[in-house]
């Protein structure tokens, strides 16, 4: 089977971990349950997902050309890995799912309340499909496209809530009110899941960069600043909105962009901002897609492409069969999917990973010395990696 | 996967030597197979066979002489062939008050005799029928002499041409004045005295089965990147057609892609721009009879890049080229944001703007979309008749344009006089892009564009948007990614791509072309003022 060799470079690699990490975020908002300390429990979340990337790269390092299910392979063969792989698949479709019916319920509540959901989540799904089809580098150089509009709206938006007068920077204080701990609560058992933790997608992606000298480092500098800009645009929220009404509106960023009001002329811009929203959406659901689709490339040995457009319109079914309504659709997002779902594949699975792969290079090791040859670790890898 | 990105891979692979010197062992086999079918002309025959090959024209003819006691006949074709310069031949060759008569014996005193009396013009020795009705077809006149197997051909190809005249599609206001005309070495020689140097390399290609049109690839070794050119030449040389009329026809055989509503190849017919091209490492393919050249690789920023722009102060053409990308999004995007805002989205006008909008839509009786779609229809209509009617009855066509369709239609309350103003600005928009061919995009585009803001409104101009940025940076031009340098981003190139910086800071070819020599400009430094008396003298 001939599997072309796609290309990404740092910036784009930059660019879509930016994207990926404020997309269904933003919508949703985070941080809620630390009150009007959500940006400083975000900053901790940033630490938190600097320390997760660095923690992936130690696969990413020693694998360069190997994504997640093939170091699986490595360490335990293909039979078990098959499973594992299946089971990654549907969590990784099943997230995409639920990134896609954040955004349809977005349009549904707030852009175009007449036109039924499954409308949205259908249109959304098949332009999934189709970037899908056409590769991960295109996706890769629309969101580089599209990156520098995202950051120019939030701008916008910042200035244009300072110019309409109605930020008030005494709605931050008390800083810290409640001690620190509500902080660290919520950075520890909910931004480390979401959306820190959902960087496992990205361990896919890798395989494709074509300098990886830096990916270390672009990486920490991508997560840095998607960290910065979900930070300001919390702390934006809460000197505009005040905290009571950001922890009761389903979508905050949208309710900021309502406060926006220059001179009778500028006002309700929620509109835009619903766009940028969207490409955030875009780049995440597309990346879990992406993920999915590359297990499923894994197991069936045939090129991810075909499976593009059917598997973007099983998302759009279950994007709307998985919950019945908004509220429902957030409850799971909150009770259920961060310890059923998240913690396993983003915590236990990586970890007992990492277990086979230092037992793996142990036993590699012990055996090479019982032969009496001097390989190191690093030669053994290089030589299974050519296998 | 063996459709996506052939290219790429023909790019990477090292041609190799064997495969060429299998491909030449080929070509000299074809044409061994050529001279084994070709028969041989008898002398005596000649005259009933040429004919009959030609059927009988009306326009082949044939001279019959005498010369030191031999026969002679010349062959040509009266429509190809420049009458004086045949009157002059044939009277070199027949005339017996020639001072010294030279033995014509065979092809060498023959050829020798060419060389003195045409001083080196264009002749060859042609041998068998099919190159000898090659030449005669190419607009040579071919002489046999009795007792020589091998003629003689002289071309004589009449010059009757256009003069060299303004660009009427890619106009400046300064900047040379002239442009392509249809005959290709006239072409060429526009292009050469622009760059006389050595490296300047024309590799002729006769395409065409039936036309035998002859295609030049122009390129400058040294500069053009050899995978690129190696590219173009196989897919040149891969072209089997029966005719090739414009570049057109050749831009849709080589082109990456063909469903497509962006053009992947660059057509002008400005001889500076060729030229400019050709420096910055790109290859021109120029075709006989047709004033557009083909410019290849093209990408998506070279669409809005004008002459002008570098004829022109820096700033001026860094401010020209945000117009054409900002009209390029009018014209791309005005009348489906007026649907999809005006059919979902009211709240996103100023409450003045919206009462002002929804007065004069008052007594109309279409739901916005149909409005926009038959004025967006009615204007196509005129602009096609506009092109392709009598140049007698313009006139009509302009004043029952803009007096009965703008403004009887705004006035009986069928159309809205905003809709009469967004129709207009989308199609000034649309014609201000520098190559037509590109225009075809956003005018299509558009269309599909109303549709989705009918039906979702901004979020269904959005997804259209995306999709199309997508379809953008999946295409390639000869390997070259379309969007290339925007997305994958190369900071170097930004120097001309939204702006102009001033020339002396161009120092490098656009890395993209992945030119074999980097550098363009030699002096770093800006122009400065001489020093100051008093200063450093002299």
């Amino acid at each position: 089977m001939k599997m072309e060799k796609e290309n990404i470079s740092l910036s784009q690699l930059l660019t879509l971990l930016i994207n990926f990490l404020l997309g269904s975020a933003i919508v949703v908002g985070v941080g809620g349950s630390a009150k009007n300390d959500a940006w400083l429990a975000i900053l901790l979340g940033g630490l938190i997902g600097i320390v997760i990337i660095t923690l992936n790269h130690f696969f990413i390092l020693r694998f360069p050309d190997k994504n997640m299910f093939q170091v699986f392979e490595f360490c335990i063969g293909r039979k078990i890995t098959i499973v594992f792989t299946f089971m990654y698949i549907v969590y990784f479709l099943y997230i995409s799912c639920r990134v896609i019916r954040d955004f349809g319920e977005l349009m549904a509540t707030a852009i175009l309340p007449n036109t039924p959901i499954e409308m949205m989540s259908l249109t959304f799904c098949l332009l999934m499909g189709y970037i899908m089809y056409l590769g991960i580098e295109v996706l890769a150089r629309t969101s580089e496209i599209f990156t520098p509009y995202l950051f120019g709206f939030l701008l916008l938006l910042a200035i244009f809530l300072f110019a309409s007068g109605s930020v008030e920077f005494e709605q931050v204080q008390p800083i810290l009110g409640e001690g620190i701990m509500p902080v660290i609560k919520t950075a520890f058992t909910e931004l480390v899941f979401f959306p820190f933790g959902e960087i496992i997608a990205f361990s896919v992606v890798y395989t494709s960069l074509t300098n990886k000298k830096y990916s270390l480092r672009v990486s920490i500098l991508g997560v840095g600043l998607a960290t910065f800009l979900l930070c300001g645009s919390s702390l934006l929220m809460i000197v505009s909105l005040g905290v009571d009404s950001v922890s009761r509106s389903n979508f905050p960023l949208l309710s900021t962009a309502r406060v926006v009001s220059i001179g009778n002329f500028i006002e309700r811009i929620d509109a835009f901002v619903v766009f940028i929203i969207m490409l955030g959406v875009f780049i995440k659901g597309s990346m879990f897609f992406y993920a999915g689709l590359k297990g499923l490339e894994y197991i069936f040995n045939l090129p991810y492409r075909y499976f593009a457009f059917p598997v973007s319109m099983i998302i759009s079914l279950f994007s709307i069969l998985v919950s019945v309504d908004f509220a429902d659709h957030i409850q799971e997002g909150i009770k259920l999917v961060p310890y059923y779902l998240h913690f396993p594949f983003q915590v236990v699975f990586p970890f007992i990973l990492f277990l086979l792969v230092m037992w793996k290079q142990w036993k590699g090791k012990s055996k090479g010395e019982e032969h009496g040859s001097k390989k190191t670790n690093s030669q053994i890898i290089k030589e299974t990696n050519k296998t | 996967m063996a459709q996506r990105k052939p290219i790429r891979r023909l790019l990477k692979k090292p041609i190799k030597l064997e495969d060429k010197l299998k491909n030449t062992d080929k070509l000299s086999g074809q044409i061994q197979e050529q001279e084994k079918e070709s028969v041989e002309f008898s002398f005596n025959e000649l005259h009933s066979q040429v004919a009959n090959a030609f059927g009988n024209s009306a326009d082949l003819k044939f001279i019959e002489g005498k010369r030191d006691e031999r026969n002679i006949i010349i062959v040509f074709l009266e429509s190809m062939v420049d009458a004086t310069s045949l009157k002059e031949t044939t009277s070199k060759f027949l005339s017996s008050i020639s001072q010294k008569l030279q033995p014509l014996n065979n092809v060498d005193e023959l050829s020798s005799f060419c060389k003195e009396v045409f001083g080196g013009a264009s002749y060859k020795i042609v041998n068998g029928s099919d190159e000898t009705i090659n030449a005669i077809i190419n607009g040579s006149i071919v002489i046999f002499v009795e007792c020589i197997d091998k003629a003689l051909a002289i071309n004589m190809m009449n010059g009757e041409k256009r003069s060299v005249a303004e660009p009427t599609s890619q106009t400046v206001i300064r900047g040379p004045k002239d442009s392509f005309i249809e005959s290709i070495s006239t072409n060429v020689s526009l292009i050469r005295r622009r760059i006389r140097n050595k490296n300047l390399h024309f590799e002729q290609y006769t395409i065409g089965e039936d036309t035998q049109t002859s295609v030049y690839l122009g390129f400058i070794k040294g500069i053009a990147n050899e995978a690129i050119v190696q590219e173009v030449r196989n897919r040149l040389k891969k072209i089997k057609v029966s005719a090739i009329f414009e570049s057109g026809n050749i831009e849709e055989l080589i082109a990456d892609k063909t469903f497509t509503l962006f053009p992947l190849a660059l057509n002008t017919e400005r001889p500076d721009s060729v030229a400019a091209n050709l420096i910055e490492g790109k290859m021109v393919i120029l075709i006989d009879g047709t004033p557009f050249a083909l410019i290849v690789p093209a990408v998506f920023v070279n669409f809005f890049e004008s002459p002008e722009d570098y004829y022109q102060s820096f700033f001026l053409g860094s401010f020209l080229r945000m117009i054409r990308y900002l009209s390029f999004m009018i014209a791309l995007l005005t009348p489906s944001l007026y649907v999809g805002v005006l059919t979902y989205h009211h709240e996103l006008l100023p409450t003045t703007l919206l009462l002002s909008v929804i007065a004069q839509r008052e007594g109309i009786p279409f739901p916005a979309v149909v409005e926009v779609l038959v004025m967006e229809l009615t204007f196509e209509i005129l602009r096609e008749a506009g092109v392709r009617m009598p140049r007698v009855v313009g006139q009509m066509v302009s004043i029952v344009g803009a007096l009965v369709i703008g403004q009887a239609a705004a006035e009986a309350g069928i159309i809205s006089n905003i809709m009469i103003i967004i129709v207009s600005i989308t199609a000034i928009a649309n014609f201000v892009s520098p190559i037509y061919s590109f225009a075809t995009a956003s005018r299509l585009l558009r269309f599909l564009l109303i549709l989705f803001a009918a039906i979702l409104g901004l979020y269904g101009v959005l997804i259209v948007l995306v999709a199309m940025v997508a379809h953008l940076s999946s295409l390639r031009s000869f390997g070259v990614p379309y969007l290339a340098p925007i997305a994958p981003f190369i900071i170097e190139d930004q120097k001309d791509v939204f702006v102009r910086f001033p020339f002396w800071t161009m120092k490098k070819r656009p890395k993209y072309l992945r030119a074999e020599s980097e550098k363009k400009v030699f002096t770093s430094s800006p122009p400065s003022p001489p020093p100051m008396k008093g200063g450093n003298t002299s």
